[in-house]
Formats: C-alpha cells, structure tokens, sequence
C-alpha cells in the first residue's frame, strides 16, 4: 500500500510472471497488477501485438471491451479481456500477442490464466 | 509451472516527486518500450510514442504521439513526448507505449519523472 502526502491511498504496482507448456509450446504470461485493474500479456516471443481493454458497465451484462492497438481483424485480445473482465470485475488490458489464432489453442491458454487466477489471485 | 526466466524483462520503482507518490513501471518488449508512470496506481492515458520513420537522414527523427486511450488533450501529448523520446532514442528507435496518470504535469516533475524512468532502464 502507498500512502500519499494528501492522504490517498493505493496499492502498489506488482509484476508476476509465469509460463507453460501448451500443445509442446512454451507460452509465457506476464501480469501487472494496477489499482482497480491488471495488465495481462500473453506471447511466446517477447512481441507486443496488440491492445485489448476491457471494463464491465452498468448497462449491459457483458462489459465493453475495444481494441486500442494490433489488428482489429484478431479478435483474440479483444474477447480474452471481455471474459476476464467479466470473471474478475475488473479493468483488464490485455495483449494476446500468439501467432496461432486457433480456437482450441485459445481455449488452453484462457484456462491457465483462469487457473492462475484461481490459485494466485493477489497478483491480479 | 513455472519457468525461471521470464521473457519479459521489466523493472519498477516508487519515488516522490514534489511530495506525490510516483509508480514506474518500465517493461522490454521486442517491438516496444512499454512505460507505466502513474501518480493513481492505474493506467490512465494510453499513448504511443513513434519515431518518424525516415530513414538516411542525419537530424534527429521527430517523433509522432498518439492517444489510444483517454483524454486526448495537447498538454499529453507534450508531456509524451518529453517522457518518451528519449527512451525510444536510447532503444533503437523503439516505439513506446505510455500509461500516463498523473496529479502534478509540470515541467519541474516531469524532468524528476524522467530520471525515474532512466532508473528503470529495460532497453
């Protein structure tokens, strides 16, 4: 926590990383932890793709995600921030910067950020 | 499971400036510096930073800012390129992306501000 002189009070940025073999890749995962939200890379090489941020509104079940960055014709940053700011309640930035865009991939590597999420969730 | 080396290299600092708790968060991207310097803890304003790309030329590139998320206002866009320049510079001519959140843009911090980011050299 970070107090400031005026009294406002924060958490304090934390960066975790992980990585995990999925389909006889190695995929890495890279998470910042903000106030009120998380940055959440995903890659097999250190390239940043694209941008993806997600937050949940009061109007609609599903939160508004928008691509801010990357190829808007890969929707894979843009639905992967949507289902973790459903699930977490929080603003989520995502880059899902992966050349495979299959879905069958896609679904492994969403259920080992969901089982990070799981078992770590003081890093999100 | 987890590997031992990340492939992503970041380093962070908190620091005050002018009495107000300052967050870096530098991280090394292949394609890109991206730089969180936050006085919120979050986010805020997304903006890139990109060398004009002309190549043989001996003057120095001038750069190009972007908002792609936030408010989109002129005194960002100066306090981007202050930042980021030479970051991109010192990178090979690295694009950098910037979350900017701040409670103090003055010129007196934003100079403090850049020698925290130099402290949290990735590139």
């Amino acid at each position: 926590m970070i107090e400031t002189q005026n009294g406002d009070v924060f958490e304090a940025i934390t960066v975790h990383n992980f990585s995990e073999k999925i389909l006889e890749q190695s995929i890495h995962f890279h998470v910042m932890k903000l106030s009120g939200g998380f940055f959440l890379w995903v890659g097999s090489s250190p390239v940043l793709s694209n941008l993806a941020v997600s937050m949940s509104s009061k109007y609609d079940s599903m939160p508004l995600s928008t691509l801010v960055m990357g190829d808007p014709s890969n929707t894979a940053a843009n639905s992967l921030a949507q289902r973790l700011a459903k699930k977490t309640k929080k603003q989520v930035y995502v880059s899902y910067s992966l050349p495979m865009t299959d879905n069958n991939f896609s679904l492994l590597v969403e259920k080992r950020i969901k089982k990070e999420l799981e078992l770590l969730p003081e890093h999100f | 499971m987890s590997s031992a080396q990340p492939v992503i290299k970041s380093k962070q600092t908190v620091k005050e400036v002018n009495g107000i708790s300052t967050q870096v968060v530098c991280t090394e991207f292949s394609n890109y510096i991206f730089v969180v310097l936050t006085q919120y803890g979050k986010m805020g304003t997304l903006i890139s930073v990109t060398p004009d790309s002309r190549s043989n030329d001996i003057s120095t590139p001038s750069f190009s800012t972007k908002v792609l998320l936030g408010k989109d206002e002129p005194l960002t866009h100066v306090c981007a390129k202050n930042l980021a320049t030479f970051v991109s510079q010192e990178a090979g001519n690295r694009p950098v992306l910037l979350g900017l959140a701040l409670k103090d843009s003055s010129i007196d911090s934003i100079k403090q501000m850049k020698d925290i980011i130099k402290s949290c050299q990735v590139w």
